[in-house]
C-alpha cells in the first residue's frame, strides 16, 4: 500500500525518464529466464548468451550474429532494469546476472493464469479471516507501542495487504477473462452464425454463474473482514493508537473497493447477458440464414432511389398560456427640450500671423540681424506651448522680409529656453519691400 | 385477455405510470424492455390499453422483439414522417444492431462507427447530398461538417423516440426498436410488395417526403396519408 503522492511520483518518474521498451524476443528471453530461475539463483554471462541464442532460433530463426545479438539484449535489459549484475566483481571476471523484480513482475503478467474462481477465492478469503482473527486477539493483548507495531500493525501493512491485493489482482484477471469471453462470442457470432448459439449460450452461462459465485462470496466475506477490522480499529482508538487506527482504515477502504468490484461487474455483466440473449433470440435464431443483414445492406444502399419514411405518433407538448396581463401603455422616450445652440458672441479679432510679421519687422528696423537674436527676442512674448511652432514662422518671415546671408557651416545656438535653431544672419538694414 | 393485475381501464389510468407512459408514446417514443417499469406495465395493461387508444384513432403495437409504439392511423393524433437524415441513420444502426461486432460491446457503440459505417454504405458524396439536398456547391471540409452536425441531429431525434440511448458524447447503446427500419426486408418476400402491405398499415409512406436540408427535420404529416 503506498501512501506517495501521486503527482511527486509522476514528476519523479518524468524527471529520469523512465521507459520501458520490450521487444518479442527481449520478452522472451526474460520468460526462457525466469522458469530458469527456478533452480538457478543467478546466471552465468555465457549461460544468458546461450539462452538467448536459443531464444533467438525460436523467435527470428536465421537472424545474423546472434552472439552480438545477446550482448545489445544483455545491456538493454540491464538499463532497463530488467536484469542486474549480482556477483561485484567488475572487470575481474564475466559477471553473474539476475532477473530484477520489474522483470519478474512483467513475466508473471504474461504466464500467470490468476483469474478469480471460486477455489482461489474462498482459499483467499479463509486465510484473510484467520489471518484478521488473529490480529484481533494480538490488538486485544497489545499493551505498549511497540507491541502494537509487532503484532498488528506490521502484520496488517504486509500480510493483510498482500492477501487483499492478490484477491484485487485476481479480480483484475477475471476481468480480461470476460473481456476475452466477449471477443469469442462475438467471433463464434461471426464465423458459425446459427451453429454458435448453444456455445455462446454456454459461454454466457458458465462466466454468469462464475461471477455470481463469486459476488455471493464476497458479499457473506467481505462483510465479516469489514466488522473484524472495525473491532480492531475501536481497540485501536481506544488505546490512542493513530497509526494502527490508519493502518486499519486503509485495508478497510481496500476491503470495500472489493465488494464494490463484485456488484459493479455483475451488474454491468447482467446487461451483456440480457443484450446478447435476446440477440440470440430475436435476431440469431429468427434469421438462422443470416439473409436479413444482406437484404437491409441492399435496402440502404438503394434508399434514395425509393425512398420511405417511417411513421411515428407526435402529439406535440401541452401548450402552456401565460397568465393575462392588462396592456400598459409605456410613455415613448424624449429629452426635455433647451436651446442647444448658443447665440454667438462678439469677440476681438485675432491674426497671429500679421502681428508676427509686424514684430519680426520691427526687431529688424531695430538692427537685428541674425535669427537666434529676432527668435529669442520674440519667443519672449509667445505662450509656451506655441514656441515650437513659432520658431518655424519666425524663420520663414525672416527669411521673406530679409536678404539671407547663407554660410556653409550654420552653428546652432539657443535661441530660447530650450529651443536650439541653425542660425545664419540677414543684409543688415536690406529689408525687402 | 391474459392474466393482468389490473381489473379495468380506470385502474390503468390510475396507475402511476399511466401519465409518463401515455405521453412518451403519444410523441412518438418505442417503449422497451430497456424501459424497465413502464415496458412492465404496458405489457401489464396492453388489453385495456389497446382499445383506449383505438378511440384516439391510434393502435398500440407491440412487437416480438420487446417494445411498444403508438401508430395514428386517423386524424385525432398527431404524426410525422421521420427524415430523410433520421432514416439513413436508423438504418444503418439497425444494420449495426445485427452486426456480431455490436455484441461484443453489449450493444454499444461509438459515434465513428456509425459515420464510417453509413459513409460507406451510402457514399459519401450520396449522402451529402441526402442530407443537404439545396446545396449545390460543396466544399469538402463544410459538407463533412454539415453530415457530422446532421447525423448528430438525426441520433438526437431518434434517442428521442427510443430508437437508441445516447451513453456519453461519443457512444451509443442500439435499441431493438431500431428493427423497424428493416422491417420491408425482414419477411423473405419482395420488398417493394412487403413496403406496400407496410404504408397501407400506416407504418412508413413512400416518396420523396421532405429533406432535412438545413432547415428543421421534423415533417409534421398530420392528418390521413
Amino acid at each position: 500500500m503506498d501512501s506517495r503522492d501521486p503527482s511527486r511520483l509522476v514528476a519523479a518518474l518524468a524527471r529520469n525518464q523512465i521507459n520501458v521498451d520490450l521487444k518479442t524476443v527481449d520478452l522472451c528471453f526474460l520468460a526462457g529466464l525466469y522458469i530458469r530461475a527456478d533452480r538457478l539463483a543467478s546466471f552465468e554471462e555465457d549461460m544468458l548468451v546461450d539462452l538467448f541464442e536459443q531464444v533467438c532460433d525460436v523467435v527470428e530463426p536465421g537472424a545474423e550474429n546472434p552472439r552480438k545479438r545477446a550482448t545489445h539484449a544483455i545491456q538493454r535489459l540491464r538499463e532497463q532494469r530488467m536484469l542486474a549484475r549480482v556477483d561485484g566483481a567488475g572487470i575481474v571476471r564475466a559477471g553473474e546476472y539476475a532477473l530484477t523484480r520489474l522483470a519478474a513482475a512483467i513475466v508473471e503478467y504474461f504466464l500467470a493464469d490468476e483469474a478469480l474462481t471460486r477455489e482461489s477465492l474462498t482459499l483467499l478469503t479463509g486465510a484473510l479471516r484467520a489471518q484478521l482473527a488473529e490480529l484481533l486477539a494480538a490488538a486485544k493483548r497489545a499493551q505498549t507501542s511497540e507491541a502494537w507495531k509487532q503484532s498488528v500493525i506490521g502484520p496488517l501493512r504486509v500480510t493483510v495487504g498482500d492477501l487483499v491485493q492478490g484477491i484485487e489482482r485476481r479480480q483484475r484477471g477475471l476481468d480480461a477473462q470476460q473481456e476475452e469471453v466477449q471477443a469469442e462470442i462475438a467471433s463464434l457470432l461471426h464465423a458459425d452464425w446459427f451453429g454458435a448459439v448453444e456455445r455462446c449460450q454456454s459461454l454466457l452461462d458458465t462466466t454468469t454463474t462464475t461471477l455470481r459465485e463469486l459476488n455471493e462470496v464476497l458479499l457473506r466475506d467481505t462483510h465479516h473482514f469489514v466488522a473484524l477490522l472495525q473491532e480492531i480499529q475501536t481497540i485501536a482508538t481506544d488505546a490512542g493508537n493513530a497509526e494502527a487506527e490508519e493502518a486499519v482504515q486503509r485495508v478497510i477502504e481496500h476491503v470495500d473497493r472489493i465488494a464494490a468490484w463484485g456488484a459493479a461487474r455483475q451488474r454491468a455483466w447482467s446487461d451483456y447477458y440480457q443484450f446478447v440473449h435476446r440477440y440470440l433470440r430475436d435476431v440469431v435464431r429468427l434469421d438462422p440464414d443470416r439473409a436479413l443483414s444482406q437484404r437491409l445492406r441492399a435496402q440502404i444502399a438503394g434508399w434514395t432511389e425509393l425512398p420511405f419514411h417511417v411513421l411515428v405518433a407526435y402529439a406535440p407538448s401541452i401548450r402552456l398560456l401565460r397568465p393575462l396581463e392588462a396592456r400598459v401603455d409605456r410613455p415613448a422616450v424624449t429629452r426635455a427640450r433647451a436651446d442647444r445652440e448658443p447665440d454667438p458672441s462678439i469677440v476681438a479679432p485675432e491674426d497671429a500671423l500679421a502681428d508676427l510679421e509686424a514684430l519680426v519687422r520691427a526687431a529688424l528696423a531695430d538692427g537685428a540681424v541674425e535669427l537666434v537674436d529676432v527668435t529669442g527676442r520674440l519667443l519672449g512674448g509667445v505662450r509656451p506651448e506655441l514656441r515650437y511652432a513659432m520658431t518655424g514662422r519666425i524663420a520663414e518671415l525672416l527669411a521673406r522680409l530679409a536678404h539671407v546671408k547663407s554660410e556653409r557651416e550654420r552653428p546652432w545656438r539657443t535661441a530660447f529656453e530650450r529651443i536650439e535653431i541653425e542660425d545664419w544672419r540677414v543684409a543688415p538694414r536690406g529689408l525687402r519691400r | 385477455m391474459t392474466a393482468s393485475t389490473f381489473q379495468s381501464l380506470e385502474d390503468v389510468i390510475r396507475d402511476g405510470h399511466f401519465p409518463d407512459t401515455d405521453l412518451a408514446l403519444r410523441r412518438g417514443r418505442h417503449i422497451g424492455r430497456d424501459d424497465g417499469a413502464a415496458y412492465e406495465f404496458l405489457v401489464d395493461a396492453a388489453d385495456h390499453l389497446e382499445p383506449f387508444y383505438r378511440r384516439f384513432g391510434c393502435e398500440l403495437v407491440q412487437r416480438s422483439d420487446g417494445y411498444f409504439y403508438l401508430l395514428p392511423s386517423g386524424d385525432k393524433l398527431g404524426r410525422r414522417h421521420l427524415s430523410a437524415g433520421e432514416m439513413l441513420v436508423g438504418q444503418t444502426l439497425a444494420l449495426l444492431y445485427l452486426d456480431p461486432s455490436t455484441v461484443q460491446h453489449g450493444g454499444v457503440l461509438g459515434r465513428e462507427t456509425l459515420l464510417q459505417r453509413l459513409a460507406g454504405l451510402v457514399g459519401t458524396e450520396s449522402l451529402v447530398r441526402t442530407l443537404s439536398p439545396r446545396r449545390r456547391k460543396f466544399d469538402e471540409r463544410v459538407a463533412a461538417e454539415t453530415v457530422r452536425t446532421q447525423v448528430g441531429e438525426a441520433v438526437r431525434k431518434l434517442a428521442d423516440l427510443g430508437f437508441v440511448d445516447v451513453v456519453d458524447d461519443g457512444r451509443l447503446r442500439l435499441r431493438p426498436a431500431l428493427l423497424r427500419f428493416a422491417e420491408p426486408v425482414r419477411g423473405l418476400e419482395d420488398p417493394t410488395r412487403a413496403l406496400e402491405k407496410l404504408v397501407i398499415r400506416g407504418e412508413v409512406i413512400l416518396g420523396d417526403a421532405g429533406n432535412t436540408g438545413d432547415d428543421d427535420s421534423t415533417s409534421d404529416d398530420e392528418g390521413s396519408p
